[in-house]
């Protein structure tokens, strides 16, 4: 058998005339030992056998030579019960296979290992132990651009800066999708298709017919243009003089109005100068759709081909110029310009960035650290929401400084994923509110408030992981900034002890009439300023409202809050529970448009508002605890521990989870007696199963203290029919179903730290932890690389890491300290071309 | 073929103004034609209960309640009252019940879940495989190899966006690989017919188009080729699918003639931004016939509505916004309840498979007609109900002679979950795929609650002797 595996490959077959050269004897002696038992002659197990390697085509022999790497790569063979190879034998197999699949270009894991989900495979201890030499580089790239990225460089193109900026275009749709797991999400790995094409072609066309239309209608009076489509009514307010010329000439521009016109587009969308041989191509493209089309049309088009020039979509990083001792070349002026602008914001670099890298001022390392903190201290010009897809009608997304920024740690932890759930609103007793379209819905709410608890740890910027893992520092409902919501609870005070004594519960508005001269600014206060009588009904019914509203608030000695359920869209805003906070005053029954919300006061506890926040919210620790990390990480109906296991395990403890192998069914069986931890258990504990699952079980459970709307319980409701003891109505109450008391108790392992692994008690035991480990926090560290760089980590990158890891615990906590450490590392400012690394070395060996 | 009778109410009824129907690509009898494919899903689920034909004798009823095994005859049965639309297509009419999908996602929203048989979701990573749809248009090759059609949803779960342009669809090409479909009639005219339009100004540009085509790809060939390993896919990807759509409309071009005699002729309404869906689905009707009939297409999915599609226009409650998802939970709509809600939509969507179905067996094709080599699959895309498990599957399939399947005329109820002889939507896929031509041991993944069970290959009994 070991002879099949012997004989070179046959020279005279076509497809093989490249041929991988016969296996080294010491590799052919371990696969004899380890793999031939099971993989040859007639009983090869799951349809592998080395036995015929020699006859197969090449495509065959690597296909086989990739199922083998990946087995061996992830530990997968040979089986446990089998008898196991020597490190040094594992590594000469590993290395072997490696080498032969690289010289072909066909190596399968190399590509795997370039995905997100495979990052936590370099090794951990060596990354951060100061044992590898190997300077660090990023390798040469395309990179495609982000979905914020691709928006602002629509804006750039049609020259738009400041106010002018467009949050969306009509006829845009955005081809860039990142994928929605947890974690860093954009990485250099994804390749244009013909679905972005499918895209493009449509993007192209708008945008083109627009910078069309602005040349046409330079300098007429925007008011009276009429539009063909009333709702695509937007245009650009200015075109490229070279624009103008060609579409209000009669005649056929000359050479060098056309020369000057491809110039200018390439500027727009670009953003550099076509080189001679580019110009040459398109100057005739241009010629002949002018001569078939004319003036308007043929530019178009010359418009449309430079929108769909590949470049356009990606982000360019090759590095220039001659390259150092290890092959690397660093970042071209210009590619750093757009390196450390994509890094900071998703817009293209700003004047001073640009002018800095014209005049040679963005070579050095200190070139790159004086513009990165530059826009890291600017606290205007990136200004925006955080995430505009929360907006809608009830909802405007938190802004913040820097949402670039603030995008690692909503993607590192996942919570935005929870507007994606639908949840049955009447098991939450009415509360919840799923999403629609133009509303996020209370998962949409929650997850604003996570994004101001980062961004509120963030501006702090000191010990920022650990305050992320462990503060109970909570926003909820905070409609209006504290100083304006001192403001408003103080004036409404006023009012309320100003007109307490009318006789407003009786006879509304008689009381108003008889007392609207007298206390004018009080009723100012409550939206009261005239008695016009075709607003009459209005202004009774306010009275009423902000009295009862008050009397139930004030009255009782308790703050409203600010945002009350009579506001256009304040039934929206009731979702105190989902934090275990009692009710909000006055919040009736939720129809799912909210039309019944009638401010009812029958809840004998209401929510004493808090107007300054954040504030203390008790059984809460940090994001992990956060209603919107627990609603992302559940399922439709219950909480998921082994998701949320495998996120500890992953994101903090930079672990690996094997993939659920295909033969395994991944379903919880139904039990109406048994929690949800118990039926678990019973399909995962068993031997094969537990050897993934005790990767995620003990952490995971640990957050079964919380329910999957992510409120914290004692006790699970079993729900099922056969355990109903009282119904609800589903607007103002749930089920009432038996309970069983919580087991949130688990384990932790993979600290290495004999202090902190161990038994817990429940999440928050986890937590406290979790926050205290030096894993921890490198794997953080770990995965803000990943986000600035857009790859996983190798280990030549080792320097950059346990840099990024120093300025972290130097600087006390600092966020900025590792951006700058991590934007002025040598990961970050070399590049080295590695296929051109793979051709040379392929040569030597010839 | 159809009577006169029946050619002149399409006429009329239709929403074009399709006059006297030419024969399609395969006229001519001595020319061997392909096998056409409609699937047409909803969302929602489907109810099992609603299938099943009111004329049941006691005994038959008993063994449907119990969902035990049942074969009938449809001659001998009245359809349901909502399926009346179809009573004039009986022959060809199988409503298949007791199919599973417990490997497939359940619950509100199911992505390419019931055309892929796996677990998807809204990743990328989740696709597998491509679906089925796109495994048959694989078979019988066409210009545009598959063209979907949807009514996309307003809000939650699946794909969603502009609901009037070109999407993420439900189907998918490959691994990884989502399809894109149309949202409206109006962008799937724009865009499937502008090669034949006929006016002057469309056709210069579509000549345009054409030349800034061709110089893209050259460009992106160009680039490509300077580069190796993944750069270079980065790119060759690009300029490939560039050449894959300068190609097909190579093949597009050679059969202009033939589009331009099925233009569907809209009326204006279908054009409108304010369309209803009920209209929606009509006008996609209109524009799936037209790019079966011309050759353009095999196969053509299209999603007739998915649980975050809003209706309008629904009859009795013109005015409401209808919300599938309250009406899944019960929720009444204006004077009707949400059964009758649910009741209403259907008998809407049997209408347009009896315009599918009726249009299509009065196009001429070797010998006998289009709808001969035609099958028309109507089922959820969630199973069995509003928050399904997957249990159940049920199916309305309309399948011309020349199908490879012996199921016509019959009200087939297959074994329950979990007794043998049940059979998955695993099953039901591979022996489509076995009856056209793709001899897979079996598509789709297993239900690994079913271990028990053997559940590979195609049901045996259904194919023809």
């Amino acid at each position: 058998m070991l002879a099949f595996i012997l004989t070179p490959f046959p020279l005279n077959a076509d497809e093989v005339t490249a041929g991988l050269p016969p296996a080294p004897a010491d590799v052919q002696r371990v696969i004899n030992k380890y793999c031939l038992d099971c993989h040859s002659a007639e009983n090869h197990e799951a349809g592998v056998r080395f036995d015929q390697f020699g006859d197969l085509n090449l495509a065959a022999r690597l296909e086989l030579m990739n199922k083998a790497q990946d087995q061996l790569f992830f530990g997968l063979m040979p089986p446990t019960d089998a008898d196991q190879p020597s490190a040094t034998e594992h590594d000469l197999l590993a290395t072997w296979l490696r080498r032969e699949l690289r010289a072909h270009n066909a190596s399968n894991l190399d590509e795997k290992l370039r995905e997100p989900a495979y990052g936590n495979y370099v090794d951990h201890r060596r990354l951060f132990d100061g044992s590898v030499a190997h300077k660090p580089f990023t390798p040469a790239r395309r990179w495609l651009v982000s979905p914020q990225i691709f928006h602002e460089r629509v804006n750039a193109v049609f020259q738009l800066t400041g106010r002018a900026r467009q949050r969306s275009f009509y006829g845009v749709t955005n081809p860039i999708v990142l994928p929605d797991h947890s974690g860093v999400r954009y990485y250099d790995t994804t390749v244009l298709d013909g679905g972005h094409l499918l895209i493009m072609l449509n993007n192209a066309k708008w945008i083109s017919q627009k910078q069309i239309f602005a040349a046409i209608q330079a300098g007429e009076d925007r008011r009276k243009l009429q539009f063909e489509n009333p709702k695509d009514n937007w245009y650009p307010p200015d075109s490229p003089d070279t624009f103008v010329v060609i579409v209000r000439k009669e005649s056929e521009p000359t050479e060098a109005e056309m020369a000057a016109a491809i110039r200018a587009q390439f500027n727009c969308v670009l953003q550099r100068v076509p080189s001679e041989a580019e110009l040459e191509r398109y100057l005739p493209l241009l010629r002949l759709t002018i001569r078939k089309g004319g003036n308007v049309e043929g530019l178009r088009q010359m418009f449309v081909s430079v929108l769909l020039e590949s470049e356009f979509l990606y982000r360019m990083e090759f590095g220039a110029g001659e390259p150092d001792e290890f092959g690397r070349k660093k970042l071209s002026p210009r590619e750093a310009s757009y390196a450390i602008a994509y890094a900071i914001s998703d817009r293209v670099p700003d004047e001073q960035l640009m002018n800095a890298a014209n005049e040679g001022r963005l070579l050095t390392r200190d070139d790159y650290r004086r513009e990165v903190l530059r826009l890291l201290n600017d606290q205007q010009t990136f200004y925006d929401e955080g995430d505009p897809s929360l907006n809608g009608i009830h909802l405007r997304s938190h802004r913040v400084t820097h949402p670039k920024l603030n995008r690692f740690f909503r993607e590192f932890f996942g919570y935005a994923n929870s507007v994606k759930l639908f949840k049955d609103v009447s098991r939450s007793g009415g509360f919840f509110d799923n999403a629609g379209r133009g509303y996020t819905g209370t998962a949409g709410s929650v997850t604003n408030e996570a994004d101001r608890v980062v961004d509120f740890v963030l501006t702090q910027d000191k010990n920022v992981f650990e305050e992320l893992l462990t503060t109970d520092l909570f926003f909820v409902l905070h409609t209006k900034n504290n100083q304006e919501g001192q403001k408003i609870v103080a004036e409404w005070r006023r009012a309320y002890e100003g007109l307490i004594d009318t006789d407003w519960k009786n006879d509304t508005e008689q009381a108003l009439l008889d007392n609207f001269e007298e206390h004018k600014d009080l009723f100012a206060l409550i939206r009261i300023t005239d008695l016009r009588e075709d607003r009459r009904k209005n202004h009774v019914r306010d009275f009423e409202r902000f009295m009862a509203f008050f009397e139930h608030t004030f009255g009782k000695g308790q703050t409203p809050i600010t945002f009350p359920w009579f506001f256009h869209g304040g039934q929206k805003f009731r979702y105190s529970e989902i934090y275990n906070l009692p009710p909000v005053p006055g919040a009736g029954p939720l129809e799912y448009q909210g039309r019944w919300s009638r401010g009812e006061y029958k809840t004998p506890e209401t929510w004493d508002y808090p107007v300054d926040q954040p504030f203390n919210v008790p059984h809460r620790k940090g994001l992990l605890t956060h209603p919107a990390w627990l609603l992302a990480h559940s399922q439709n109906t219950e909480t998921d521990p082994v998701r949320r296991g495998r996120w500890v395990r992953e994101k903090l403890l930079a672990g690996r989870v094997p993939d659920v192998p295909i033969t395994v069914d991944a379903q919880v069986p139904e039990d109406p007696h048994r929690t949800l931890r118990e039926r678990l258990d019973s399909v995962t504990s068993k031997q094969e199963c537990w050897k993934c699952h005790q990767q995620m079980n003990p952490l995971g459970l640990t957050f079964e203290i919380f329910d999957d709307f992510g409120r914290y319980r004692t006790a699970e409701t079993l729900e099922h029919p056969e355990n109903l003891i009282t119904e609800g109505n589903g607007r103002t109450g749930a089920n009432v179903h038996e309970t069983r008391p919580v087991n949130a108790k688990g384990s932790l392992d993979g600290t290495n730290d004999p202090a902190l692994d161990g038994d817990v008690e429940d999440a928050f035991d986890l937590i406290d932890r979790l926050a205290q480990s030096d894993r921890v926090r490198q794997s953080i560290i770990r995965h803000a690389f990943r986000y600035f760089m857009g790859r996983n980590e190798m280990l030549s990158d080792s320097q950059t890491l346990i840099d990024a890891d120093r300025a972290y615990v130097e600087s006390k906590g600092s966020f900025k300290a590792v951006i700058v450490s991590l934007l002025t590392s040598d990961s970050f400012l070399y590049r080295k071309d590695l296929n051109e690394l793979s051709h040379t070395q392929l040569e030597k060996k010839r | 073929m159809s009577t006169r009778r029946e050619f002149v109410k399409t006429g009329l009824l239709g929403a074009t103004s399709m006059a006297l129907q030419p024969g399609s690509a395969f006229a001519a009898a001595e020319s061997k034609p392909p096998m056409r494919f409609i699937f047409m899903h909803k969302g929602n689920g489907l109810f099992p209960s609603v299938m099943v034909p009111p004329t049941l004798s006691d005994k038959e009823s008993e063994l449907e309640q119990r969902k035990q095994p049942l074969e009938l005859d449809l001659d001998k049965h009245d359809l349901p009252e909502w399926m009346g639309a179809l009573s004039n297509h009986k022959d060809s009419l199988t409503i298949l019940q007791g199919l599973s999908g417990k490997m497939c996602t359940t619950g509100h929203h199911t992505w390419c879940s019931s055309l892929g048989v796996y677990k998807a979701n809204e990743r990328l990573s989740s696709i597998k495989w491509a679906t089925v749809d796109f495994e048959l248009a694989k078979l019988f090759p066409s210009p545009f190899e598959h063209i979907e059609l949807a009514c996309f949803p307003d809000g939650g779960g699946n794909p969603r966006g502009n609901i009037d342009g070109i999407e993420k669809g439900f189907s998918a090409r490959g691994p990884q690989q989502p399809n894109y479909a149309f949202g409206s009639p109006k962008i799937a005219m724009q865009e499937l017919f502008k090669s034949v339009s006929s006016d002057k100004s469309n056709q210069l540009n579509y000549q345009l188009d054409r030349e800034v085509l061709e110089f893209v790809a050259r460009n992106e060939s160009s680039i490509a080729a300077q580069l190796a390993g993944l750069e270079k896919t980065k790119v060759s990807n690009y300029a490939d699918s560039i050449e894959s759509i300068r190609t097909r409309n190579k093949k597009v071009d050679a059969m202009s003639e033939l589009i331009r005699r099925h233009v569907p002729a809209l009326q204006d309404k279908y054009y409108s931004d304010s369309i209803s869906t009920l209209d929606r689905q009509t006008g996609h009707v209109e524009v799936l016939l037209s790019t079966l009939v011309s050759g353009m297409t095999n196969v053509v999915t299209f999603t007739v509505d998915e649980l975050g599609t809003r209706y309008t226009g629904v009859p009795g409650v013109e005015n409401e916004n209808i919300n599938q998802h309250d009406v899944g939970h019960g929720k009444n709509v204006g004077s009707l309840s949400a059964d009758q809600v649910r009741e209403r939509i259907r008998t809407h969507h049997m209408t347009l498979i009896d315009t599918i179905v009726t249009r299509l067996k009065s196009v001429p094709e070797a010998g006998g007609t289009m709808f001969d080599n035609t099958m028309l699959f109507y089922f959820p895309s969630s199973g069995e109900t509003h928050h399904s498990k997957g249990t159940e599957w049920p199916f309305i399939v309309l399948a011309g002679r020349n199908a490879n399947l012996d199921i016509g005329r019959r009200y087939i109820r297959l074994p329950p979950y979990g007794e043998q002889g049940h059979k998955t939507l695993g099953n039901w896929y591979t022996t489509i795929l076995n009856a056209s031509g793709n001899s897979t041991d079996h598509y789709g993944d297993f239900d690994t609650g079913l271990t028990h069970i053997d559940q590979k290959g195609p049901i045996p009994e259904f194919f023809k002797a």
